[in-house]
């Protein structure tokens, strides 16, 4: 079908295009482009005024262009540059021009929409962009969402584990959903890409209460955070509504690296470091007198004894003392003509953890290929393979098994003699379900990835004219890939014997998710300076994901096959989502003076009670440029622009909530059904309406810029799982009676306060803070109150009031902690931060580079449930046992990342360049928080909870060394 | 040659063309969906919802014994969770949570069962033709027995605060009905639950848990058994006596006859939640100190009890004894068994006034367990003294102390453990009940 319409497109298209051939007078005008050091700019684009005709410079920096008569301007621009307009004229001398450095970044080009883009200058939503050298260029980083902390305004990210491989929840402009997907849309060159957490099925060994608590890694992970050429983050509503209700926790639009025309370049990066615990809680110290005081006197005796035999141990660096070796090689080959080009790199990451036998491997390979098949038609290919493995071993809340490190550190104690005997075996842990030694050595949690993610574009030129561009942009991709995880615990494991008796899980999972769109995009340039730009279009999406799991206890001994054992058992999860939506957007600017866009986009989904209702996301925007409307003298600012933009997005419900169904098991060999949570067939998306104001100043040249922006956001209509009064038989049902607002600021500032030929420096300061209010909870205000919705406990986020846990009450943020009070739940937290800060800086003289980030998060309070249990067990170090309660402020002062770089002066015509140095992320923390790292998440990333900690695989610091040369 | 703007935005309806494609209808690829079995109910369709009630009975139970038996003082759950020993005792002004797992997962899973008896009678007023009315009525007598017994471990967990019998529509939930006219209500649900089992026809099929009371007659007699329990709980000594003398009780009889929950490692089935491996520590169900120096020399019932090599501490708690009330992860657990009918039996007769039939029950108990005969006084206060060791000791780990202590007014009796430790009398309705 899609083919069909393509044909048509075509048809129709390659008729207007014989009607729009035009011949014209034009000249010659030829030069060069450098930078301001006089090193050859090569691609910078170069266009004649005021018409659709332009070329890009050579490997040398030079250029050729046949200009129509009547045009007396060119404007050149280039990534990373300011745009430079030069008077041109008949029979001119070649020109020699040379580009200045943009810290402001006016000429940015930024995708917007599904095939558009516009000028940084010119855009009327605060799109936050980090560009491949900021997101990697100070340290190595680990995963795509990690390396983004603190780059940002109005994002907040939390490392939900520690374990190799990764795990974050990033989260745009505060909550957004109750209902699991709070994770902004990925989009890699074009491609939907899955970002979902997959679960082992570990918590059938250790009790975790749900997958969630499994400490999964997110799958952003298998990106290569170097293949990455810039990443846009669409925050809002007013800037992702064209996206329609796959958008509602905003987007996140990855471009990857693209070959140029000219030499071909290799450059080949080599990294080596280490991971080490990013700080030691401690263990508590005893005297004796203590032991027989905090026990008894038996276990006086047995401290004394060990005591003696020098047996006394320091467990929490026993298990996460290691120092975890980090190897990470990168090889980049690119390069091209006019017609092709093509990047190709692939890298391989090798990383062991701060806990013996865990650890992550990544092998990746990317090529990307452009090609111009003629004037008209370009098309490109993006593939992306990954093979990705990780060793992540146990961690976190679990029940009862014995496993997870911190819990069973947490009641171990020092004198305890856990180490094996001279026949390999280990003790019993007599404090505690397992033996972690034996975990350490003996037990698996491991998951393997194998994926390929597809991009293709066409986009073909279908009319040109002096006055007029008509393009159809054909995109889509495939993300495919199978995630196999692995979990054992041995029949002699403490916990296992005479219950499992040793244990097996194996997923076996696959997801195969597609879309393509399909854009027609007009360009029509008037006399009058009003340019309009015109799109429409459709988008089709596919997710489809199997999950299978199969399990075996009661092993044979020693076995570690899934047949091996008398107890088997086989669940799987099946998805399907489709959607569907339609495009329309038209942008009016009127001589970069005023930029007006109105869009819409309608959407349909399976996922939705009605999978043929449309539901539509307007969008409106207005950006004003003070100085090229005369209203502020222009040789002062080099930009002045207020901006204001609205927009909605949508959500709709997780897959599955539309159904009642009913739950399998056995007894006695038969089968018997159950009920559990009850479905809605009328689901219809909630939906997320922005306002967002705001405005850009640059000055000095560009040396200075500010940027603020207000918004408030609200999301009406949430999906939300509601605990119903259980005795109705079921434990939950799916409503969408809610309304959520969050309204916050952004602020950032960037400076070049030094730009000498020796000393360039360049600053830049985030700040930026969210608020959330529940705004409506049932019937507004309560006013009918026989209909109206009591607060209540969104299912499955925290464990109970009487811990600690969210609870959803109207009028009061969506972030805050509540424990029980007298009269009823009272908030005694809340994980909202106050403020963030992020402060970025690069400096460079002669021939070294040095770039540290420092990240600030004041404010936003933590649970820290691991100090409940080691307060149980007697093992919380002394200093904390003043703390009153288990909510804590979790602050911190981070200095993120911090390198130190040296490019070598070299004389030679095969080497090109070759840089070492070294760098470090997480070097030092400052906080008051008493566990491991006040960023935590003991449910995971999707969810509504975060800052809730129990027990977590402890983050790491990590220091590289690096060495890079290209040829 | 100038183009008609009008002929290029031509195009893009082109691109709509795509949208008359339409999506069909979804169901859930996962499992089966309510809707078919509320329509046109086959027998087996019927048999998945009786297995459904049979297997479904048994999740949460390992929780109701633990936590009604750590607020009774006969046990302690020393395990990964710290409300065990905190909140279920009370620790330093501690308070019983409305919205924990101790509440949460013994109240949620008997309405589950609940769920399933109610969605069981629905289905039968729109069973096909293949299953008659004889063969209905042992569909519903099973399914008002269980419903009733669901009912009944609901409000002994909740006390006064009472229990919502009527939640067949989850639209229209009935109110909490306190005891005294809810334990009337759920007995009319257990005589309506004996009538129907009376002469009807058994279609479906129950475990082997159930062997020797798979016919309807035994079923009825297992109705009354349980029965006879509620109307105790109640109060209701004399209808007590009647139940249980139409139960399968039988005075000299082998006291472990009764329906079983039976567990297994096969998929899809649950191990026995009550067992702990012999020896295990960081998850183990400890003995209360209080229970093993009670018991009377050469009682057989201190088999229940096993001494561990290390004396157990958690949380500032001591006991020497833990859990050896099953044998291994796959034992059953007894539904009732014809010893709590003796001791129901003599408990009703204590009450009724006839103190030489509680005799004779105590004796038969006592010589079940290697005791001699008694040779107490025969008082009110000796026999209830009587009564509450053979209550304690008999149904050790079995989910029913808390409510013999409050029913006989001697939670103030037990020990407290540590300073500042509060008994509990009852649970709190769960938060999620909007009350």
């Amino acid at each position: 079908m899609q083919q069909y319409l393509l044909r048509r497109v075509l048809l129709a298209g390659s008729f207007l295009l014989m009607l729009g051939v035009t011949l014209q007078a034009q000249f010659t005008v030829e030069g060069r482009v450098t930078d301001s050091s006089g090193e050859a700019l090569i691609g910078v684009s170069i266009l004649a005024e005021g018409t659709s005709t332009g070329t890009v410079t050579d490997l040398d920096g030079n250029f050729l262009l046949n200009v129509p008569d009547g045009v007396d301007n060119l404007i050149m621009t280039y990534t990373g540059f300011a745009s430079q307009t030069v008077a041109v004229s008949r029979g001119m001398a070649a020109l020699s021009v040379t580009m200045e450095e943009d810290v402001a970044r006016l000429d940015e080009i930024v995708v917007t929409g599904l095939a558009s883009s516009v000028k940084r200058s010119n855009l009327a939503n605060a799109v936050a962009t980090v560009s491949g050298e900021e997101l990697t260029g100070v340290t190595t980083q680990q995963t795509v969402d990690g390396a983004l902390y603190g780059k940002l305004t109005g994002v907040n990210i939390t490392q939900t584990t520690g374990a190799p491989g990764g795990g974050f929840s990033m989260r745009l402009r505060g909550v957004s959903s109750l209902s699991g997907n709070n994770q902004p849309l990925f989009i890699v060159d074009g491609v939907y890409i899955s970002n979902i957490e997959i679960p082992s099925g570990s918590r059938n060994a250790s009790g975790a209460n749900s997958g969630s608590e499994e400490g999964a890694s997110n799958r952003i992970a298998d990106l290569n955070p170097d293949d990455i050429e810039s990443i846009e983050v669409l925050k809002g509503a007013s800037a992702a509504a064209i996206y329609g209700t796959r958008a509602n926790a905003g987007v996140v639009i990855i471009t990857t690296k693209r070959g140029r025309a000219g030499r071909t370049n290799v450059s080949f990066n080599q990294d080596i470091g280490f991971n080490t615990i990013i700080r030691k809680v401690g263990r508590r110290q005893f005297t004796p007198e203590q032991v027989e005081e905090e026990f008894n006197a038996a276990e006086r005796a047995r401290f004394e004894a060990a005591l003696a035999a020098g047996e006394v141990f320091d467990y929490e660096d026993v298990i996460y003392g290691e120092e975890g070796f980090i190897t990470d090689s990168r090889l980049r080959i690119s390069g091209g003509n006019e017609k092709t080009s093509f990047m190709f790199s692939t890298g391989y990451r090798d990383e062991a953890g701060i806990v013996l036998n865990t650890g992550y491997e990544r092998f990746t390979t990317r090529l990307n290929l452009t090609h111009q098949l003629s004037d008209r038609i370009k098309i490109s290919s993006y593939t992306n393979f990954v093979n990705s493995n990780s060793q992540r071993s146990f961690s976190g809340n679990e029940n009862e098994g014995g496993l997870s490190y911190g819990y069973t550190l947490a009641f171990t104690r020092d004198w305890v003699n856990l180490f094996p005997d001279e026949n390999g075996v280990y003790p019993d842990n007599p404090n505690f379900a397992g033996n972690p030694l034996q975990t350490r050595d003996q037990t698996r949690n491991d998951e393997s990835v194998n994926r390929l993610i597809q991009g293709a574009n066409v986009d073909v030129k279908l009319l040109q004219t002096d006055n007029q561009v008509l393009r159809l942009s054909l995109n889509g991709g495939i993300d495919f890939f199978t995630n196999e995880t692995d979990v054992y615990v041995p029949e002699t494991f403490q916990s296992q014997r005479g219950v499992q008796n040793g244990f097996i899980g194996e997923g076996n999972n696959r997801v195969f998710n597609y879309n393509y769109n399909v854009i027609a995009v007009h360009d029509l340039y008037t006399e009058s300076g009003i340019n309009f730009t015109t799109q429409a279009g459709i988008s089709y999406l596919n997710f489809a994901n199997d999950f299978v799991y199969s399990q075996t206890t009661q092993l044979v001994q020693e076995q570690t096959n899934l047949s091996q054992g008398a107890a088997r058992t086989t669940d799987q999860a099946e998805s399907n989502v489709q959607e569907f939506g339609i495009i329309a957007q038209e942008e009016v600017n009127w001589e970069d003076k005023i930029i007006a866009t109105v869009g819409i986009r309608l959407d349909k989904s399976t996922l939705n009670g009605d999978p043929n209702q449309f539901f539509a996301f307007p969008r409106a925007s207005l950006a004003l440029n003070l100085p090229e409307l005369g209203l502020i003298k222009g040789d002062f600012f080099d930009q002045a622009k207020l901006r204001i933009a609205y927009g909605q997005t949508g959500n709709s419900a997780s897959f599955g909530s539309l159904f009642t169904t009913f739950n399998t098991f056995t007894i006695g060999g038969r089968n018997g059904v159950n009920l559990a949570a009850q479905g809605n067939p009328f689901l219809e998306p909630e939906r997320s309406s922005e306002l967002e104001f705001g405005a850009d100043f640059a000055f000095a040249n560009n040396k200075v810029s500010f940027s603020a922006t207000y918004y408030l956001r609200e999301v009406t209509d949430l999906l939300y799982d509601r605990a119903l009064p259980t005795s109705s038989g079921f434990s939950s049902e799916i409503r969408n009676d809610l309304d959520l607002e969050n309204r916050g600021l952004e602020l950032s500032l960037n400076i070049n306060p030094v730009r000498t030929s020796k000393i360039d420096w360049t600053s830049s300061f985030n700040f930026w803070f969210n608020r959330s209010e529940i705004t409506r909870l049932g019937v507004p205000d309560g006013t009918d109150a026989a209909n109206d919705i009591p607060s209540f406990t969104p299912p499955g986020v925290a464990f109970g009031l009487g811990l600690g846990s969210f609870f959803i009450d109207e009028g009061s943020p969506i972030t805050a902690l509540w424990n029980n009070g007298a009269e009823g739940p009272v908030i005694t937290g809340d994980t909202e931060p106050t403020f963030q800060f992020g402060w970025a800086n690069n400096i460079s003289f002669g021939r070294f580079d040095f770039n540290f980030l420092a990240h600030w998060k004041e404010g936003g309070d933590a649970l820290n449930l691991t100090r409940l249990l080691t307060d149980i067990g007697g093992t919380t170090p002394r200093e904390f046992d003043d703390l009153g309660g288990f909510i804590e402020d979790a602050s911190y002062f981070r200095l993120r990342e911090v390198g130190l770089n040296y490019r070598v002066p070299l004389q030679s015509n095969f080497v090109q360049g070759l840089r070492i140095g070294a760098s470090a992320r997480n070097l030092f923390t400052i906080t008051d928080y008493s566990s491991y790292d006040p960023e935590t998440s003991t449910k995971g990333g999707s969810g509504l909870s975060t800052n809730i900690e129990v027990t977590p695989f402890p983050s790491s610091k990590q220091i590289y060394f690096h060495i890079g040369v290209d040829f | 040659m100038k183009l008609n703007r009008l002929y290029i935005l031509a195009v893009f309806p082109l691109l709509f063309t795509y949208s008359s494609c339409s999506f069909e209808d979804q169901f859930d690829p996962n499992g089966a969906s309510l809707g078919s079995i509320l329509t046109e109910a086959t027998a087996g369709e019927l048999n998945l919802l009786v297995t459904g009630i049979e297997g479904r009975m048994r999740n949460g139970w390992g929780t109701y014994v633990t936590a009604t038996g750590s607020v009774a003082r006969e046990l302690y759950l020393f395990d990964a969770d710290p409300r065990n020993t905190e909140e279920l005792l009370g620790k330093e002004g501690a308070t019983l949570d409305n919205n924990t797992f101790y509440l949460t997962a013994p109240f949620n899973t008997r309405y589950t069962a609940i769920k399933n008896c109610n969605l069981l009678l629905d289905a039968l007023r729109v069973a096909t033709g293949d299953v008659d009315e004889m063969e209905k009525d042992a569909y519903r007598g099973f399914a008002n027995t269980i419903k009733g017994l669901m009912l009944s471990q609901v409000l002994a967990l909740l006390g006064d605060n009472g229990v919502r019998i009527d939640v067949a529509d989850v639209d229209n939930i009935g109110p909490f009905i306190a005891p005294a006219m809810a334990y009337d209500m759920i007995l009319d649900i257990m005589d309506d639950g004996a009538a129907q089992l009376q002469g009807s026809t058994i279609l479906f099929n129950l475990s082997d848990g159930f062997e020797g009371f798979m016919t309807a007659d035994k079923l009825f007699e297992f109705n009354r058994a349980l029965a006879a329990r509620i109307a105790i709980q109640g109060g209701l000594y004399d209808r007590a006596l009647t139940y249980v003398n139409s139960s399968f009780l039988e005075l000299n009889g082998a006291i472990d006859v009764g329906p079983e929950h039976i567990f297994s490692a096969n998929a899809g089935d649950i191990l026995n939640p009550v067992f702990r491996p012999p020896g295990q520590s960081g998850d183990q169900i400890i003995v209360h100190p209080r229970i093993v120096p009670g018991l009377m020399d050469g009682d057989t019932r201190i088999s229940k009890f096993a001494l561990r090599v290390d004396p157990s501490v958690q949380d500032g708690l001591t006991s020497d004894y833990e859990s050896a009330l099953y044998a291994s992860v796959i034992a059953p657990i007894d539904i009732i068994r014809n010893e709590e009918l003796i001791i129901i039996y003599a408990e009703a007769s204590l009450q009724e006034g006839a103190m030489p039939d509680a005799v004779a029950g105590f004796n038969a108990l006592r010589a079940a367990h290697s005791l001699p005969a008694y040779s107490g006084p025969m008082t009110v206060e000796a026999l209830t003294d009587e009564l509450l060791y053979h209550r304690t000791y008999s149904l050790w780990g079995e989910g029913q102390q808390l409510f013999d202590l409050r029913r006989y007014d001697r939670l103030n009796t037990l020990p407290i453990d540590r300073a500042g430790d509060q008994v509990f009398s009852q649970f709190p309705i769960p938060l999620s009940e909007g009350v």
